[in-house]
């Protein structure tokens, strides 16, 4: 309703001030009684061509006459003005080619963006009474317990589930593979409100160790590794890596249930030790929790509770939780944290391109407006003929509504391949991405911006050629004052146009910028030519600690004498991704304040040969070696940050690192390496430690890295690599194979991502911002070319002709263009979240645009300036 | 009947303002309830805000109708309508002639079926 309100200012306002709260309740009524979508944008449609006519009449004829009710607004007459308006258009297929391609240009773009905007950050999530679900303290790591006792001191949540990724592997069905699972709570379905469409969800009694040996799959992973087969219930399949080896299948999702984290192949249940307390839990790995409201509960009920609670877990757990956490806690709408932090960007998108739209819209209006002028001697004589104001309106009115129409309908069916192209070009975690499509709010969005369009790009010009004065137009008197007015109108639209095309190029220009700076940050390692894949022995299958070893480390050998491998070894969480782990870390002398949890430090188990093989920079000290193992001294390799925080300006060689507790075993520093872009290009490097695997005794699943000779086809002994893990042992999955290279350029994919669509529309803002200039330009040397005449006659130069032209054309850019800047500059802070390593403000973008706008300004009115510049003098005069 | 002659001068009505007078022969009504009444009288017919005010509007001007006092507790925005003795008289009128051009119709046998 609010654009309808928007709408009825078009009426004079004493009577929208009269009558518009009524209107606004005969329009709902009309809404309600719409049933369908469809049915509603219709009546969204029917109103609003219902307000423009009226409007216009009103402003013609504010008091209705009986000439009006002949006149009619009846669809009869209205039918004869579209008739008319339509074969008018055939006349001249060129304007009319360029009007309805650069509407639907216009159009397309602002729905495809509408549709993606509105699916991520307003579509309601696929789940039952989707409002009532929220997400509990995001950002904060929980343990089973917590999730328990948040939900147990919270009234107003009726039900919580924790939820945390899992990589197991499925042996003993086809090749051996990794499994993407989601460990949740048992309630996790009841909480979503969502039953799997095959079998049941999990009881509550399948939440305890010993009970929980059962498995939900995803529709998709049924189809791949199952055939779909339903007798695939209750069976028992090898599943390793949770706390059961072999779960029972009781379900299976349906197809279009969609995962409220990632994208699980399966979900098995969390299953904590059974009634462990918040301090004793040692289940660190609930990362997401997701809750439903208590009926009738508020959002700022539950937000207060869990606050409450947090305060008390941190006087429970002060090494773990420390003053900030307890800042961030909270709920938070389900859907907002499933967005993530796309909001402000995908507004800023929004933005540009609707600013691209009004851009369009003003180009139609200034072609309308060149039309109306020329158009000035048929209008007369109707005008003689006895057509009243309003039908003259309504029939300009008829030409721009086609045109609008005619470039909806284009933007409509362009926007159908735009958004298969967003679709294509999102990067892969992009959130909700796969649910984009054009759909009815999309369209209704298309219907209400077309009709927005017809107003802005025809009312104005229709209103201005319909005060055609008869006996001056046809008495030849037509370059009088209207005349004049028409071309500041014009000139006026340029500006407008120039100025906008500058806000948006300003914005595509500092999100290139961002790009280009954050692919040429320093990774800290050389990714060229490496190779990453991830070995992942099943649990159980290596359950001694040194034959564990023995296994990696007849992989790494085995791998590094392959004649395509120059060097070789692995680490267990992968550089360039946003995997991590993090321990509270005690460095030696470093003062750690009363009732603060020690610093949480980065921690990265590796094989000896990793720093060599990814390139990682040795400051001090040696690399770990082989010889660093089980049986001798304890030894941790540090990063420059790790020295920058903890011992700034000493020296980090011997001194000692504990973890966990600050008597735990102390691990000897013997090396200073390079810091390494673990999180991606954006993130700033943070303290890290490397410990061999053999010294820390855990058993990680490994990612190797090796060098290849080929760097120009690292890939290229993909299967050689395979074949040698395989021939160690063929039971055991490899997964992620590619170039490490690929894996950083996916930390730039947002960023790229979001630079390739507003450097879209930058580009389409500035075509149609030349096409504006040349447009208006041509227009007023032709309507000149007399004066030009009477100039060359006098004795003229030509060039003095040119610079004239030229200098009539380009006041209205040079004036767009500073109010543009100015306006891009206060805009532009909006973009600042998404922008790396350059301010807002950036002076390079600014200047880099304005020229840019001014130089394809120039060449847009050189043409047609030439052309003032070569007209002949008697031609001229005797057009006259 | 004093009236009759001034009202011939309003006919041929509009349709869309001969049925607002029909609506409001019962007695005084606002907007979306003038539109009820059209409506469920005439189903498959659909009115739009700024048109039917607009016709208000100008059946107000002319005397056509008047502003009725809204009945106790009504919503405040509404502004409530009813017909003039103008109104009656031109509403009748405009039936009159209406019956006429029927039975005109009827005449040249074109109400027969078939």
């Amino acid at each position: 309703m609010p654009i309808y309100r928007l709408l009825l200012r078009l009426l004079p306002s004493r009577f929208h001030a009269r009558f518009g709260p009524e209107m606004e309740d005969v329009l709902a009524y009309r809404l309600g009684r719409a049933g369908t979508r469809l049915g509603r944008a219709w009546v969204w449609l029917r109103a609003l061509a219902d307000i423009a006519t009226h409007a216009a009449l009103e402003r013609v004829r504010p008091h209705g006459s009986r000439n009006d009710e002949r006149e009619g607004s009846g669809m009869g007459t209205m039918g004869q003005d579209l008739r008319h308006a339509l074969r008018g258009l055939g006349k001249s297929p060129l304007f009319t080619a360029m009007a309805v391609l650069t509407m639907a240009l216009g159009i397309g773009a602002s729905t495809a963006t509408f549709s993606v905007v509105s699916t991520v950050l307003f579509k309601d999530l696929p789940y039952q009474e989707p409002d009532r679900l929220v997400a509990i303290w995001p950002g904060t790591n929980f343990n089973n317990a917590m999730v328990r006792e948040a939900l147990a001191t919270s009234p107003a949540l009726e039900r919580a589930s924790g939820i945390s990724g899992w990589t197991l592997t499925l042996v003993g069905v086809g090749d051996p593979v990794e499994v993407r699972a989601n460990r949740v709570s048992p309630d996790h379905f009841r909480v979503l409100g969502v039953q799997p469409a095959l079998g049941r969800g999990f009881d509550d009694d399948e939440g305890v160790p010993g009970r929980s040996d059962v498995v939900v799959l995803s529709h998709a992973f049924w189809v791949r590794a199952f055939g779909a087969d339903p007798s695939v219930l209750g069976r028992s399949i090898p599943l390793s890596g949770a706390d059961d080896n072999s779960h029972n299948v009781i379900g299976v999702m349906p197809p279009d249930f969609r995962p409220v984290v990632g994208n699980p192949d399966v979900w098995i249940p969390m299953a904590p030790a059974a009634g462990a307390s918040l301090e004793e839990d040692e289940s660190w790995y609930v990362n997401h929790r997701v809750a439903r409201l208590a009926p009738g509960a508020t959002l700022a009920q539950a937000d207060d509770q869990i606050r409450a609670f947090a305060r008390l877990a941190r006087e429970r757990i002060p090494d773990i939780l420390d003053e900030d956490d307890v800042a961030e806690a909270g709920v938070q709408p389900l859907g907002e944290y499933v967005a993530r932090d796309m909001g402000p960007v995908l507004w800023v998108t929004l933005g540009a391109v609707s600013l691209v739209l009004l851009i369009a819209c003003a180009n139609v209006a200034n072609l309308l407006l060149a039309r109306g002028e020329s158009k000035r001697a048929e209008l007369a004589v109707r005008v003689a003929l006895g057509a009243g104001r309003g039908r003259v309106v309504r029939m300009l009115l008829g030409e721009s509504g086609s045109l609008a129409l005619a470039g909806g309908a284009g933007g409509v069916l362009m926007s159908l391949g735009l958004v298969r192209m967003v679709v294509a070009l999102a990067p892969a975690d992009f959130p909700r991405i796969d649910e984009v499509g054009v759909g009815g709010s999309a369209l209704l969005y298309a219907v209400v911006v077309t009709l927005a369009s017809i107003a802005f790009a025809g009312l104005v010009p229709a209103l201005r050629a319909s005060g055609v004065d008869a006996t001056a137009s046809l008495g030849g008197a037509a370059r009088g004052t209207s005349r004049r007015r028409g071309s500041r109108l014009t000139q006026t639209l340029v500006a407008a146009e120039v100025a906008l095309a500058v806000v948006v190029t300003v914005g595509s220009g500092l999100m290139l910028r961002s790009l280009g700076r954050l692919v040429s940050v320093d990774e800290g390692i050389d990714t060229e030519g490496v190779v990453v894949f991830r070995t992942s022995p099943p649990d159980g299958r290596y359950p001694d600690g040194e034959a564990f070893q023995a296994y990696y480390r007849d992989v790494l050998d085995r791998v590094a004498a392959l004649p395509g491998v120059r060097s070789v070894g692995a680490i267990h969480l992968l550089p360039g991704t946003q995997d991590n782990w993090s321990f509270p870390t005690f460095p030696q002398g470093y003062e750690i304040a009363e009732g603060t949890p020690p610093p949480s430090v980065n921690f990265r188990g590796i094989w000896p040969g990793y720093f060599e093989t990814v390139g990682v920079a040795l400051g001090k000290g040696r690399y770990l070696a082989d010889s660093d193992n089980a049986d001798a001294e304890k030894v941790v390799v540090v990063n420059q940050a790790f020295v920058d925080r903890y011992w700034p300006g000493e020296d980090p060689l011997g001194r000692t690192v504990r973890t966990f507790r600050a008597d735990a075993v102390p691990y000897r520093v013997v090396g200073v390496v390079g810091n390494v872009r673990q999180h991606g290009l954006a993130a700033e490097p943070r303290p890290e430690m490397y410990f061999t695997q053999s010294q820390w005794g855990w058993k990680w699943a490994f990612w190797v890295v090796a060098r290849m000779a080929d760097a120009e086809r690292p890939l290229a002994h993909a299967a050689d690599l395979r074949q040698a893990v395989w021939s160690v042992d063929p039971d055991v999955p490899i997964t992620g194979l590619e170039e490490l290279a690929t894996v950083f350029g996916r930390s730039a994919a947002t960023t790229r991502f979001l630079a390739t669509i507003l450097t879209s529309f930058g580009v389409l803002a500035l075509a149609l911002g030349a096409v504006g200039v040349f447009g208006v330009t041509a227009y007023s040397v032709s309507r000149r070319i007399p004066e030009f005449g009477v100039r060359v006659a006098l004795g003229s130069s030509r060039r003095g002709v040119l610079t004239t032209a030229l200098g009539a054309s380009l006041t209205p850019v040079v004036a767009g263009l500073v109010v543009g800047l100015s306006a891009a500059a206060v805009a532009s802070g909006t973009l600042r979240t998404a922008l790396f390593g350059i301010e807002p403000s950036d002076p390079v973008t600014y200047l880099g645009v304005g020229g840019l706008l001014l130089a394809v300004a120039i060449l847009a009115s050189l043409v047609p300036a030439i052309r003032a510049s070569r007209v002949d003098p008697v031609t001229a005069l005797r057009a006259e | 009947m004093s009236h009759d002659g001034s009202a011939r001068e309003f006919l041929p009505l509009h349709p869309l303002e001969f049925r607002i007078l029909m609506a409001l022969a019962r007695g005084p009504s606002y907007g979306t309830r003038i539109v009820e009444e059209i409506e469920s009288r005439e189903p498959g017919a659909k009115l739009y805000p700024a048109n039917l005010f607009r016709r208000i509007r100008d059946l107000l001007a002319r005397g056509v109708l008047e502003e009725a006092t809204a009945p106790e507790g009504a919503d405040p925005r509404r502004t409530y309508v009813r017909l003039t003795a103008m109104g009656r008289a031109v509403a009748r009128a405009e039936a009159h002639r209406l019956r006429a051009l029927v039975a005109e119709a009827d005449a040249h046998e074109l109400l027969q079926e078939g």
